[in-house]
């Protein structure tokens, strides 16, 4: 069960409404397992439909990990007008290359936040997307 | 013509766990060539079939992606750095 700050949820939820029109991206990096910082990634789709994290910066925030001893905690985006539910797109493109839902997804063990702008209220839920593409939902413990 | 060469977690695997190492070329082709000399099989991660580079697949020159310049015609020099980067993309 991913254990969550308010504060990173808060944060990811007011990234995504800052992108609206379009969906929003990021990262959570985690210290140790403790989810510790949000970081934005800037959508190179801008795209209400879709998202593609800006390569560079994903590259950077990798660096960034393997030098500072952090870990991927959760790879998040936003859906401005559907559930908080990967789509069968966000399934596939979990896999290298997209679709090869056979082999280990790029990244086993990071948590898929889904932020859904559906309705007033935003809505937060955790996944796992397992190999052969199952998705999993993890409920978040907020702390 | 060296050049420095970052590639992020997935590709890593092909290179020997390395995220950063130097290869030569005078173009982006003529480099993805000679790094699949040195590690067979790099090529055959980020290209198809017919060896077309994976949709998926960005390649930066500098802060610049190679889709923008020349493809993998693109010509680099002595010092540039060239990252091979997968997307992470999704959608609803």
């Amino acid at each position: 069960m991913p254990r969550i700050p308010r504060a990173i949820i808060d944060e990811m939820v007011a990234h995504a409404r800052e992108d609206l029109p379009n969906e929003a991206c990021g990262m959570v990096h985690a210290k140790d397992g403790v989810p510790i910082a949000v970081h934005r990634v800037g959508n190179s789709a801008a795209s209400p439909y879709r998202y593609e994290m800006n390569p560079v910066q994903m590259m950077r925030l990798e660096r960034q990990r393997d030098d500072e001893g952090e870990t991927l905690f959760s790879i998040y985006h936003s859906h401005v007008a559907s559930p908080a539910r990967p789509s069968p797109t966000d399934v596939r493109m979990a896999f290298f290359p997209p679709g090869e839902v056979e082999q280990e997804p790029m990244f086993p063990g990071t948590f898929y936040i889904l932020v859904s702008l559906e309705h007033e209220e935003a809505d937060v839920r955790a996944y796992h997307i397992r190999q052969g593409g199952v998705i999993e939902e993890e409920p978040i413990e907020v702390v | 013509m060296p050049v420095t060469v970052n590639v992020t977690s997935v590709i890593q695997q092909a290179v020997n766990g390395q995220r950063e190492f130097k290869a030569d070329g005078g173009t982006i082709r003529e480099l993805i060539d000679n790094i699949d000399r040195d590690y067979p099989g790099f090529a055959g991660r980020i290209t198809d079939d017919k060896g077309e580079l994976l949709r998926f697949v960005n390649i930066y020159l500098n802060d610049e992606d190679v889709r923008y310049l020349g493809g993998k015609d693109t010509s680099i020099k002595d010092g540039d750095v060239v990252s091979f980067l997968p997307a992470l993309a999704g959608g609803n």
